[in-house]
C-alpha cells in the first residue's frame, strides 16, 4: 500500500491553504497561514503546517498541484491549476449532487456550474472591480472600526430586511453612513452588506440548477454570508467541512492523476509581430 | 522533431509591412505640409474610396486610438479629454486621440518621425460604426475650422434592402456634392470607379488571407490578423494594399502548405468576438501561445472583407458595404453569422471581449455569449477589458479565467 502524498496548495489573496490527501483521495490534513508578501515562503509555510500536523516528512511528497492567486510562485508544484477547476472538483467531491459552486475569496467572486460527472461547464468571475467579495467586507469593516467577526454576529441577529443599493466598496461604505444615520439598526445594516454580496453572486448566474454548495474564506468566517445566500438565491446551501480548503483540496485530488504527457514550452515565444508598431 | 518543439517562424510580410506603413506616414506628413495636396481623416468604414478618387490623402485616426493603446498612453490622455468634457468611460480611442491632441506626445513622432497626425482639411466619417466617430470628427473639425462630413446609414439591419442601399446611397451623393462645393472639386466618375476597384480587390485578397487560418494547424493567428490589417485599412483604394495582401496571401497558402504553425502544437481553436486589447496584445497572444490555443478567426479582423465588387455603380457598392457590416447588423444576423464562421474555422471555443468604452462593438452585453453556448454547447467566455483603457482591464483575473477555459476545453475537472 503506498504511502504517498499528494499535496494542494491554495495560494489566495489573503490566505493560503494547503491540503494533503492520500493516492485514494483521503483528506489527512490540511493547514492555513496568511499570504503576506511572500506567497512563496507563505506556501512552504502552509505545508509544513499540514504535513507537521500529519507527523509526515517532505518525502513522502509524490506530487503537488498549486492554484490560485499566487500559484507561479508555488516551487514545489508539478502543475498549476486555477482555482476555477480546483474549487469544482474539491466542492463535488464533498458534495456531487452540486451542480453550481459559489466560491467567495478576498479578491475574487466565482460561480462555477457543473455537469453531472462535476466537470465545469461554465463558470463567471468577477471582473476588475472586488466589488461583492471579502475585500469588500474587510474595507467596510475597517470604516465602521468592528472586526469581521463582530459584523457576522450582528448580522445573524438581523431580523430586518434592508437591502443595499449597491456593492460597490466606496458607494456602500457611504451608505452605510447613511443608514447610521436615518437610525436603522445596526443588525439590519450589518446583514444588508452580506445581502449585497449575495445579489453580486446572483448577477453572475447565468443559470441555477441543482444544488449550490458555498466555499471560499468569506462563507468560511461568516456564518451570514451563507444566510444571506440561501435567502437571495432561495435554496439551501451546501456549506463543506472545509470551505475555505475547497480550492487546496481539490488541487490534492487533482494531483493524483499524473499530467497525460509533460511536454516542453515551444520554443520561440513572440506569438505575433507587433514590432511593427515600434520605433523602426 | 514533434510539432510542438517546433519553433514559431515569423511572418516574414512583416518586414515589408513596416516599411509600408513607414512609406504610407511619411506620405501623409509630406501631404499635410504640401499647399497644393489636401488631407482628409475618415473612419475605418467611412466612404474612404471618394476621398481617394478626389485625390486627398487619408488618414484614419482609429488606427492612432490603436497605437496609443499599444503604447499605454491612454491612461494619461484620457482624463485631458474628459477636461474638456468628454466622458471619461466613452470611446477610449476618442478620448485617447482628443486628449493627445491637447498636449499629449504622438508616437508618430518617434516611430516615423514625423510631426504627428497631419493636419486635415476635410473630416469624413460614417455613423455605420457608431455615433462616437461624429462627436471625435466635430471636436476637430471646430479646433482645425474644417468641414467634419459624414453619412448616417439606418443602423442594425437584419436584412439589407434596396430601399437602404438607395438611401445611403443618396447620402454619399449629397457627401460628394459638400465636397465638391467646399474645395471647388469635379469628382471623375472614372477615378471613383478605380478606387472602388482596387479597394475591392485588397479587401478580397485579405479575406483570403484571413481564410488561410481554416488549415489546421493554422498558419496565422488573430494576433497576427491585428497587425497585417493595417493596409486594409489605411490604404483602401491604393495600389499597395492590393501589392502587399497578394505578397501577404503568397506567403500564408506556403505556410499552410508546409504545416508551418502559428501555434506551434496547436491544440485548441478559438474564435476571438469584440475588439483587441491593444495595451495587452502580446501578453494576451503569449498566453494563447503558451496554451497552445490558436485564435484563428475574429470578428474583428473581417470587419474590412467586404463583399467584390462587380462592375456596376460604384456608388451602390460604398452604399451596400457601409451597411451590410456586421457591427451594423442586429443581435439574430449577428448570430448567424458568428455560428457560421465558427463552423467554418473549426472552432472549439469562443472568447468575448466586452470593452467597457466600445459598446457597439461589444457584442456579450444582450445574453449572446448565453444563447450560443446553449445552442452549440460550446465553451464561451466573456472577458472584461477595453481597446485602450487599461483601468477596465485586470490582467491577473483576465489569465486565470483564459487558463480556465482552456481547462474547461481540456474537459474541465480532471
Amino acid at each position: 500500500m503506498s504511502d504517498r502524498l499528494y499535496i494542494g496548495i491554495d495560494t489566495g489573496s489573503s490566505a493560503t491553504k494547503c491540503v494533503v490527501v492520500d493516492a485514494a483521495g483521503r483528506r489527512l490534513a490540511h493547514a492555513t497561514v496568511p499570504s503576506g508578501f511572500d506567497y512563496a515562503q507563505a506556501a512552504d509555510a502552509a505545508l509544513s503546517g499540514a504535513l507537521q500536523a500529519l507527523g509526515a516528512p517532505r518525502d513522502r511528497i509524490e506530487r503537488c498541484v498549486a492554484t490560485g492567486y499566487g500559484r507561479e510562485r508555488v516551487s514545489l508544484a508539478t502543475r498549476r491549476i486555477t482555482e476555477i477547476t480546483c474549487h469544482a472538483r474539491g466542492a463535488f467531491e464533498w458534495y456531487p449532487q452540486a451542480r453550481t459552486i459559489v466560491d467567495i475569496g478576498g479578491q475574487d467572486t466565482k460561480v462555477i456550474r457543473l455537469n453531472a460527472h462535476g466537470r465545469t461547464a461554465d463558470y463567471r468571475m468577477n471582473a476588475k472591480c472586488a466589488a461583492g467579495t471579502g475585500t469588500f467586507l474587510e474595507s467596510i469593516a475597517v470604516r465602521l472600526a468592528l472586526p469581521l467577526s463582530e459584523i457576522d454576529s450582528l448580522a445573524m441577529r438581523s431580523t430586518g430586511r434592508l437591502v443595499m443599493n449597491s456593492y460597490c466598496t466606496v458607494f456602500t461604505s457611504t451608505e452605510v453612513l447613511e443608514r447610521i444615520k436615518e437610525g436603522q439598526p445596526k443588525e439590519d445594516i450589518a446583514m444588508g452588506l452580506f445581502r449585497a454580496i449575495a445579489s453580486r453572486v446572483v448577477e453572475m448566474m447565468a443559470a441555477r440548477d441543482g444544488a449550490v454548495a458555498a466555499t471560499g474564506g468569506v462563507v468560511t468566517h461568516c456564518r451570514a454570508m451563507v444566510k444571506a445566500l440561501a435567502e437571495v438565491l432561495k435554496t439551501q446551501i451546501l456549506l463543506p467541512p472545509l470551505p475555505q480548503h475547497a480550492g487546496a483540496f481539490g488541487a490534492a485530488l487533482l494531483a493524483i492523476t499524473p499530467e497525460p504527457h509533460e511536454t516542453a514550452p515551444p520554443e520561440g515565444g513572440v506569438a505575433c509581430s507587433l514590432e511593427v508598431l515600434k520605433p523602426c | 522533431m514533434s510539432a510542438v518543439a517546433a519553433k514559431r517562424v515569423e511572418i516574414e510580410s512583416t518586414q515589408r509591412l513596416r516599411a509600408l506603413m513607414r512609406d504610407y506616414f511619411l506620405d501623409l506628413d509630406a501631404a499635410a505640409h504640401d499647399p497644393d495636396r489636401r488631407v482628409a481623416w475618415c473612419t475605418s468604414v467611412g466612404p474612404c474610396e471618394i476621398l481617394v478618387a478626389l485625390g486627398f490623402a487619408t488618414y484614419f485616426p482609429e488606427n492612432h486610438g490603436a497605437l496609443l493603446g499599444v503604447r499605454r498612453l491612454s491612461h494619461e490622455l484620457i482624463p485631458r479629454a474628459a477636461g474638456i468634457g468628454y466622458c471619461a468611460e466613452s470611446c477610449s480611442y476618442m478620448n485617447s486621440d482628443i486628449g493627445c491632441a491637447l498636449g499629449g506626445h504622438s508616437p508618430l513622432r518617434d516611430i516615423y518621425g514625423i510631426s504627428g497626425p497631419p493636419t486635415p482639411t476635410l473630416l469624413a466619417y460614417s455613423t455605420n460604426q457608431c455615433r462616437e466617430v461624429q462627436d471625435w470628427f466635430n471636436f476637430f473639425g471646430r479646433r482645425h475650422d474644417v468641414p467634419a462630413l459624414g453619412i448616417r446609414p439606418p443602423r442594425y439591419l437584419s436584412e439589407v434592402t434596396p430601399a437602404h442601399v438607395a438611401l445611403v446611397r443618396d447620402q454619399l451623393a449629397t457627401f460628394i456634392g459638400q465636397i465638391e462645393s467646399h474645395f471647388d472639386l469635379r469628382l471623375n466618375p472614372a477615378r471613383l470607379e478605380e478606387a472602388v476597384d482596387r479597394s475591392s480587390r485588397a479587401s478580397t485578397l485579405w479575406r483570403k488571407v484571413l481564410d488561410t487560418a481554416r488549415f489546421r494547424p493554422s498558419p496565422l493567428t488573430f494576433w497576427d490578423g491585428a497587425v497585417h490589417m493595417a493596409p486594409v485599412i489605411l490604404m483602401r483604394g491604393s495600389h499597395a494594399a492590393i501589392d502587399y495582401y497578394e505578397a501577404l496571401l503568397a506567403e500564408m497558402n506556403r505556410r499552410a502548405a508546409d504545416s508551418i504553425a502559428a501555434v506551434p502544437g496547436e491544440r485548441w481553436r478559438v474564435y476571438w468576438e469584440g475588439m483587441p486589447i491593444w495595451p495587452r496584445l502580446r501578453e494576451l497572444s503569449e498566453k494563447f501561445f503558451d496554451l497552445r490555443a490558436a485564435v484563428v478567426a475574429s470578428t474583428y479582423c473581417n470587419s474590412w472583407a467586404f463583399e467584390p465588387y462587380a462592375g456596376g455603380d460604384p456608388l451602390e457598392w460604398m452604399a451596400r458595404t457601409s451597411i451590410e457590416i456586421f457591427i451594423n447588423r442586429d443581435e439574430e444576423w449577428k448570430e448567424h453569422f458568428l455560428v457560421d464562421m465558427f463552423d467554418r474555422f473549426g472552432i472549439d471555443g469562443v472568447i468575448f471581449h466586452n470593452a467597457r468604452t466600445c459598446p457597439n462593438n461589444t457584442n456579450s452585453r444582450f445574453g449572446m455569449p448565453q444563447r450560443l453556448r446553449e445552442r452549440l454547447e460550446m465553451p464561451v467566455l466573456v472577458i472584461d477589458g477595453d481597446l485602450s483603457d487599461l483601468r477596465f482591464f485586470s490582467t491577473a483575473q483576465t489569465m486565470t479565467n483564459l487558463e480556465a477555459f482552456i481547462e474547461q476545453l481540456e474537459g474541465g475537472a480532471r
